[in-house]
């Protein structure tokens, strides 16, 4: 009977120091693959530029280099900012990411519509989707609209990120 | 009289001492009886070809493994360096072209072969108790091998890798709850970036091989344990007694057969042939023929490089790889939120499921594939639905 | 603006004369196609099989005659609707579409030499090719390639009139245009689907001519008809049996695959349409909104009735002919069939309350039906259909599976069912014949005002000389 007391003290004891280790390397491998979810973002405002000659009701394209806003610093990536100048005195600073698969959505003068090559998502010129599979409207990029007191033109600054309220 | 022997066979000069040396080795190791177990292994006799694809699907997952070590040794997994790297390899090395030409045209015939393999298992009811597990397993690397092939395409950091990982990475934000924390799990960030490539490199090169060497194992094992099921042909029976005859058969059946835990009929095929030379003759030529066809295709052809990512393109029209054509089809077939979720998860998935559980679904002892409409039917759909589904896709590709 | 050229009559009575035409030539020619591959697929499996089952051999051979006769009919119609409806009435837009697609018209035309040969030749050989039953096999191959490309060919006229894509005649352009091959697999399946349920018709009009025969012999033979009734002992007791019950045994037997054929085939038509819509949805934006917010957007929700009706019938028969023979899961089978005729009801609630999508907009009835509204689930119009539209195909995979599984079990009984499932297959065989037709008007009504979309005007058959259209404005075929 002692002996296999001791046997099972030994497959018990076998079994736990297994599971120490598992544990042991488990801890700092999950909290390093899920780090992304809590890392520091690197928000930064970024000039477009002036807009009072943007023409009014045609989306006009902007190139913006936007910093990466997590992991290492890489060079900036270049990001489209369509800029839509309503009659009514409004702007919208829509991003070209299709809220379906995040491609590269173009306005397209034949539809007069943005378009996803992707799958054919299409939305207005305001950013609503009106066909295709995208489930929301065109996502537009935090941004702001500033007078400059010196120029007295209208400065649109954005945000390297997307504006989730849409 | 030693001496003129020697002078008469000059060849026993080197290999007499070698057989004294295998001899010596073998007493240690037993490498001869491993090897005999390996090779004279009972075959069914008929339909010897089909049974060709299981290992040219081998050869060909061992052929990605060789050219992707070779690979490793220009690229860099860094989103400034991974296309110049490539670009240099296109470039300057035409050597290193051809080696990247095989991993692609290599990963192209295996993604044909294994389907191949996996229909005519499909076809012949080999999944059938107890070869299950077989099944599974086998169901398992081909979902692997799908795996290394759609984060393969994310690797070379040209414009076509740029937007496959953002598609790809994008889609897993529909699963309910954790999706959003999944898609930052991968890109590591809101967006495509540096770490999105490093952990795709980690998925690619360590992680899903592992795991798919593993389960090559354990399905070779398998495949040992039970053998090779065959198709129902090899199980007929010719005399009027066929409980006699089927009797007879199993008695006089070399192992790994009569299979245990499996209808009568089904426990020792009529013929058999001994894997080596008969089988694996044949297997040898159909790898040959697919090995050539891709060491030709890799020299013609190469692999592409496109422009590099560009992440302000506006004109750049982001295509899968033809192997994902139906399924990226399937995402233009399911529009607006709840329907886009339905359409991944529960559809694909389920669509997933019911090919990894096939053995529990098909319960019945019918092996011939007329006979089972239960599942004949609903994989011809899915089959022709998937067919459908890519020239559809190439068309709409066509036209954009 | 030029003035009308046109020769005598409205537009009205000209649009209707081509439509009628139109719808007539294509059910003809549909019906040829999918007759040559069912009797193929007929003849492979008494190949395949090497039992030598007459009826295989029977019900090719009826394709192959009545494609005979049809043919000839649809020949005369084709020439009528080529010279006198399409060259006289509508003579400029044809001379502009003929000028377009010139090599496709001549391919066109050389198929048919092919066609004539090899249709007259199995037709007038048919008894004594069976004696090469592999090279008669061959030559219906051969016919259904030349059939397949002769449909191909008129798909490029006819989808690029839909969908010109900015009228750039490159003949590769033309030849791919974006719903060509669309087009072409919507149209590959349906042919097949349509011939089955033709089968399905038939089949069912003589199991009730030749039943109500059989009613009458045995009513004056009391004796045979009790032999006859019997299944298994009627083939025992084949020399006592009256020749209807073979006859009344082989319709039902034709007509159980008509049907299968018939809901097989059509099982993938909603994808494949639905990719269809897609790209007349990127290429002719305009034609598009016609179909689901227009004038058409009700016509399409009858067209998914009708299609839930398909389903529905054929699950139908596949359940009463189950429940006839005594199958063991023919209770289930009825279930699926309530559940098909739900979802079919549900799919096409809207049709019943509006006649069109606007009107329900107008109505402020575009909310979900548990707020009073007329829609949907999901708060979409398109979400909700494609879900109903995915129901109704799983339902009838699984109605078609647990058939042809009942099948292969040798459940099913032939001659045993009832005279009411035979009108089932005839209104599986109408609704197929009805859902071709408006399917035919939606892609001729889409694209109006246009006859070539964004080009060619119906009005005067007016040729846009540099106007500004809604979708390309002028480009290569305003130029000829």
């Amino acid at each position: 009977m002692r002996d296999v007391s001791r046997r099972q003290f030994l497959i018990r004891m076998t079994g736990l120091g297994a599971g120490a280790i598992g544990v042991m390397l488990s801890i700092p491998a999950l909290g390093f693959l899920l780090s992304p979810l809590f890392a520091q973002k690197r928000i930064a405002w970024l000039t477009v530029g002036a807009i009072d000659q943007v023409p009014v009701g045609t989306p006009t394209v902007r190139y913006v280099d936007m910093p990466n806003e997590q992991g290492w610093p890489v060079p900036s990536e270049r990001r489209v900012v369509y800029i839509v100048r309503k009659s009514d005195g409004t702007t919208r600073v829509l991003s070209n990411i299709c809220s379906h698969m995040q491609c590269d959505v173009h306005w397209e003068p034949r539809l007069g519509q943005f378009l996803c090559p992707c799958h054919g998502g299409l939305y207005d010129i305001d950013g609503v989707n009106i066909g295709g599979p995208p489930p929301a409207p065109l996502p537009q990029w935090v941004h702001r609209i500033t007078l400059d007191p010196v120029t007295g033109q209208h400065v649109l600054e954005v945000q390297n990120q997307l504006d989730e309220r849409v | 009289m030693n001496a003129f022997r020697t002078l008469l066979h000059p060849s026993r000069v080197v290999t007499v001492p070698l057989r004294n040396a295998y001899r010596w080795f073998d007493e240690r190791t037993g490498i001869t009886q491993l090897v005999h177990k390996g090779l004279y292994e009972a075959v069914p006799h008929s339909g010897g070809w089909a049974y060709t694809l299981g290992s040219a699907t081998l050869v060909l997952i061992l052929l990605q493994l060789f050219s992707g070590i070779f690979l490793l040794l220009d690229y860099v997994p860094s989103v400034e360096e991974a296309w110049q790297s490539l670009h240099f390899l296109q470039a300057q090395d035409a050597f290193g072209n051809w080696v990247r030409g095989l991993h692609l045209w290599g990963a192209y015939t295996l993604i044909l072969v294994i389907g191949l393999h996996a229909l005519r298992t499909f076809l012949s009811a080999s999944y059938k108790r107890p070869r299950e597990l077989n099944w599974m397993s086998g169901a398992l690397l081909f979902f692997l091998v799908l795996g290394l092939a759609i984060t393969g395409a994310m690797l070379p950091w040209d414009n076509a890798a740029y937007w496959t990982a953002t598609v790809v990475t994008n889609i897993l934000h529909y699963f309910p709850l954790i999706g959003d924390g999944l898609r930052q799990l991968w890109r590591g960030g809101t967006f495509v970036g540096p770490i999105t490539l490093t952990r795709t490199f980690a998925l690619h090169v360590w992680v899903l091989p592992f795991v798919l060497f593993a389960f090559i194992g354990a399905h070779l094992y398998l495949l040992r344990r039970h053998g090779e099921f065959g198709a129902w042909v090899n199980y007929n029976t010719e005399t009027d007694d066929p409980d006699k005859e089927i009797g007879e058969r199993i008695r006089n059946a070399e192992p790994p057969y009569p299979t245990k835990r499996i209808e009568r009929r089904y426990a020792a095929p009529k013929r058999t042939v001994d894997f080596f030379p008969d089988q694996l003759f044949k297997d040898t030529a159909v790898s040959v023929g697919l090995v050539a066809i891709i060491f030709i295709a890799g020299l013609i052809f190469g692999a592409t490089l496109d422009e590099p990512a560009d992440s302000a393109t506006l004109t750049y029209v982001p295509t899968p790889e033809w192997f994902y054509l139906p399924l990226d089809q399937f995402l233009v077939l399911t529009p607006h939120d709840p329907l886009i979720a339905v359409g991944i998860f529960v559809i694909v998935l389920a669509g997933a499921a019911a090919f990894f559980l096939l053995p529990f679904l098909d319960r019945s002892r019918e092996r011939r594939p007329t006979r089972r409409p239960e599942v004949l039917v609903p994989a011809l759909f899915m089959i022709f639905a998937v067919i459908f589904l890519a020239v559809l896709g190439v068309n709409r590709l066509y036209n954009l | 603006m030029s003035t009308s050229t046109q020769i005598g009559g409205n537009l009205l009575t000209n649009g209707l004369l081509v439509a009628v035409v139109a719808l007539v030539h294509i059910q003809i020619a549909a019906f040829l196609i999918g007759a040559s591959t069912m009797a193929i697929v007929s003849e492979t499996v008494s190949l395949v099989r090497r039992n030598r089952d007459e009826r295989h051999d029977r019900l090719a051979h009826g394709l192959i005659k009545s494609s005979i006769f049809i043919f000839g009919f649809g020949s005369a119609l084709a020439i009528f609707f080529v010279m006198f409806v399409l060259t006289g009435v509508w003579g400029k837009f044809f001379v502009s579409l003929q000028q377009i697609t010139f090599w496709v018209f001549f391919l066109e035309g050389i198929t048919f030499l092919f066609e004539i040969v090899l249709i007259y030749t199995l037709y007038a050989n048919w008894q004594r090719l069976g004696e090469h039953r592999k090279a008669r096999l061959g030559m219906l191959i051969l016919l259904n390639v030349v059939q397949w490309w002769q449909m191909f060919f008129i798909d490029i006229v006819a989808s690029f009139m839909v969908t010109p894509n900015g009228g750039d005649v490159n003949i590769l352009n033309l030849i791919l245009n974006p719903t060509s091959i669309v087009l072409t697999a919507h149209r590959t399946l349906g042919n097949i689907a349509w011939a089955g349920a033709a089968v399905a018709l038939v089949s069912g009009v003589q199991y009730l001519r030749v039943t109500r025969r059989l009613e009458t012999v045995r009513r004056t033979a009391p004796a045979t008809a009790a032999a006859a009734s019997v299944g298994a002992m009627a083939a025992s007791a084949a020399g006592s049996e009256p020749p209807e019950a073979r006859e009344a045994r082989y319709w039902d037997w034709a007509g159980q695959w008509g049907a299968v054929f018939a809901v097989g085939l059509t099982l993938l038509q909603p994808w494949v349409g639905y990719e269809y819509a897609k790209e007349i949805q990127l290429h002719a934006y305009p034609a598009w909104f016609n179909m689901m917010f227009g004038d058409l957007s009700n016509v399409f929700l009858v067209q998914i009735t009708l299609l839930g009706s398909i389903f529905t019938l054929g699950a139908a028969y596949f359940w009463r002919r189950m429940k006839a023979s005594g199958a063991p899961h023919a209770r289930r089978q009825g279930v699926v069939t309530a559940m098909l005729a739900f979802v079919t009801l549900f799919a096409a609630l809207p049709a019943w309350f509006a006649p069109t999508y606007a009107d329900v907009v107008t109505a402020h009835l575009d909310r979900p039906f548990w707020q009073g509204g007329l829609l949907n689930p999901f708060g979409n119009f398109i979400p909700y259909k494609v879900g109903a539209l995915f129901a109704m195909v799983m339902l009838a995979l699984w109605s078609l599976t647990a058939y042809m599984r009942a099948n292969s079990r040798d459940e099913l009984q032939a001659g045993r069912v009832g005279r009411r499932s035979a009108v089932i297959l005839i209104g599986l065989g109408a609704t197929v014949s009805v859902m071709m037709m408006v399917m035919g008007v939606i892609r001729e009504h889409a694209r109006q005002p246009y006859l070539i979309s964004g080009e060619l005007t119906i009005n005067n058959q007016q040729i846009l000389n540099n106007q500004p259209s809604a979708v390309g404005g002028s480009s290569g075929v305003t130029d000829r």
